[in-house]
């Protein structure tokens, strides 16, 4: 935010982390350890105010808004993050092979950038629903076939100026394999990056999986995400506005925690380069 | 006389800049082909669209005919090489949902996505200058508080702007639509929905932007020999601080246009969004490529205009061109 001093940097990575625990472990605690099924229903008390059916009030079939919504919890999530970790192994994977080994390799994973880049990431979303069907997986994998190349393009400019860097040089001609250069000399070298696009990353891929389920393109039907429960409560926005803002702020908060953790840690390394 | 060196300096500027953009026009080619190719075959993986046309109740004699009608029944290979003379031509095919020609369909949707786009960049660019200038000036509580919101709002995703504008300006307040292209007033909440969703990356920009341009040497000059607080602001601090804003614009137009989906379908508007999704839920195949054709040369477009305003407002990035 405003300031960059290493206090407010440590702030807000602190806040950030918290949210995010404390979001998860509330979402564990009601769906695994006390057990409460996010799909039962109680058909007398649809639609019901906060207040005595539901913290939150009830939705269309009677089920309890605030289970729902800690239940979206660990499905959003759980699909933010690997969809986060499945474009960063993709992305920077490429990255790291086009700068070792240039040429044409270099060229087919630049053009393969700009293809996906191009593709309307919507298209892809219905070709891999229709392919392999509706679900968490399909999400997962969706959203990383779409959003790698972020991480490619970064990856790959600091992996070039790396590749030039005096220390690298000496260890090819000690006779280091590509294969350890890589790894012991690039990879930590490219960690705080790494860490801050892939914060940043995360907060993207939860709007994404919010938007898509809304769309009705990710999550099956009935299941609980955030995006589904908005989608839900559309037609009831005049009747049960209680509906839509549960799972909303959940989509706010969860993103802001995600920024806040991607905020601090890019002003803790702008600190420590300095 | 200094006006014709720089006069000079401009055309060779704008040279070299539209030298860029040839080099780019010839990549976009390659690209587009790629693209078309990878998709036709991709969308042919999803499934069989006579079976989408002719209903649930259809005989397979029926599905037979209409593959023959729309030369599904040919080798793929056939259909792939057919599909690209004809695409050579301009000629995109022919609606398998409507019988209209692909082409026609989507550019009588695209201009509802333009008319939201284009107005929702325009307000969030003049609201980022107004807001970031302020925020980037100074400190204090109240841009804390500024920041703070904006923060907020950049955690708020389009589609839970919409539906929270929804909620309050059309069923609370009944003072506006929420559904529909119909007269002025049904553009202020998808308008409002799409600045929402660019306002705040483009605020943060130039606040950070404007406060570095405060420790540049050349500010910390003309604060030394005595010009005005305005002067500085507005004839040494913006003008470097929005380079830096016009690309990102440039990223954002890309991101409107094939991204509107979302804030079409919530609003109900007739849209290229809302014609990607209603074709992909059919798999009306020649739209469907024609809007990502389409929308891939707009990409282009937006990225090569934000190019040439860089290009003419920065002379750094001049410089560098002219080297090349």
């Amino acid at each position: 935010m405003a300031s960059g001093s290493a206090a407010t940097a440590n702030l807000m990575l602190r806040g950030g982390a918290i949210l995010v625990l404390l979001m998860m472990s509330l979402s564990i605690a009601v769906v695994f350890v006390a057990g409460i099924d996010p799909a039962l229903g109680d058909l007398d008390n649809r639609l019901a105010a906060p207040g005595a059916a539901g913290v939150l009030g009830t939705d269309q079939l009677g089920r309890d808004v605030l289970v729902r919504t800690l239940a979206g919890t660990a499905w959003s999530l759980g699909a933010a993050f690997a969809a986060t970790l499945l474009a960063l192994l993709i992305g920077t994977s490429l990255a790291l092979l086009a700068a070792e080994l240039g040429g044409r390799t270099a060229l087919a994973i630049e053009l393969a950038v700009n293809s996906v880049i191009t593709m309307p990431g919507l298209i892809i979303a219905i070709i891999v629903i229709a392919v392999i069907g509706q679900g968490w997986l399909p999400i997962v994998v969706t959203l990383g076939l779409i959003t790698w190349p972020i991480f490619t393009r970064v990856i790959l400019a600091e992996a070039l100026s790396l590749k030039a860097r005096d220390y690298v040089a000496a260890s090819r001609l000690v006779g280091e394999t590509r294969f350890r250069i890589v790894v012991f000399h690039y990879l930590p070298a490219l960690r705080p990056t790494l860490l801050v696009m892939a914060a940043f990353h995360f907060a993207d891929m939860l709007i994404a999986e919010g938007a898509l389920s809304f769309l009705g393109l990710a999550a099956p039907l009935g299941e609980p995400t955030w995006g589904n429960m908005m989608a839900d409560a559309r037609p009831y926005v005049f009747s049960a506005p209680w509906m839509l803002l549960a799972p909303a702020a959940a989509i706010v908060v969860s993103v802001i925690a995600a920024n806040l953790i991607g905020d601090g840690l890019a002003s803790r390394f702008r600190g420590q380069r300095t | 006389m200094p006006e014709t060196g720089e006069t000079r300096r401009d055309s060779r500027r704008i040279r070299a800049a539209l030298y860029r953009a040839g080099r780019e026009l010839l990549r976009i080619g390659v690209l587009i082909m790629v693209v078309t190719s990878a998709l036709f075959f991709l969308l042919r993986l999803t499934g069989d669209p006579s079976a989408m046309l002719a209903g649930p109740d259809a005989s397979e004699e029926q599905l037979a005919a209409i593959r023959a009608e729309y030369g599904l029944d040919r080798p793929l290979i056939v259909q792939y090489t057919s599909y690209l003379s004809h695409l050579a031509t301009g000629d995109f095919g022919v609606s398998l949902a409507s019988g209209q020609p692909a082409l026609t369909v989507v550019l009588d949707a695209l201009p509802a996505t333009l008319a939201l786009a284009l107005p929702a960049l325009l307000v969030a660019f003049l609201f980022a200058i107004g807001l970031g200038a302020w925020l980037g000036s100074g400190v204090g509580r109240a841009r804390q508080l500024a920041s703070g919101l904006i923060f907020v709002l950049q955690g708020t995703p389009g589609f839970v702007a919409g539906l929270l504008l929804i909620q309050l300006f059309a069923i609370e307040l009944a003072w506006l639509p929420s559904m529909g292209a119909y007269g002025a007033a049904s553009y202020a909440l998808p308008v409002a929905t799409l600045t929402l969703f660019l306002l705040p990356k483009q605020t943060r920009l130039i606040a950070s932007s404007v406060r570095e341009a405060y420790r540049e040497d050349y500010v910390r000059t003309a604060v030394a020999i005595g010009a005005s607080e305005r002067e500085v602001l507005f004839r040494h601090v913006l003008p470097n601080a929005m380079v830096g804003s016009v690309a990102l614009l440039g990223a954002q137009a890309a991101l409107l246009l094939s991204g509107a989906t979302v804030t079409e379908t919530i609003f109900g508007w007739p849209g290229a969004g809302t014609l990607l999704l209603s074709s992909a839920q059919v798999l009306d195949f020649p739209v469907i490529q024609a809007i990502a054709i389409i929308v891939a040369l707009l990409v282009f477009l937006a990225n090569v205009l934000a190019d040439l305003a860089v290009a003419a407002l920065d002379p750094r990035v001049r410089d560098a061109a002219e080297a090349v």
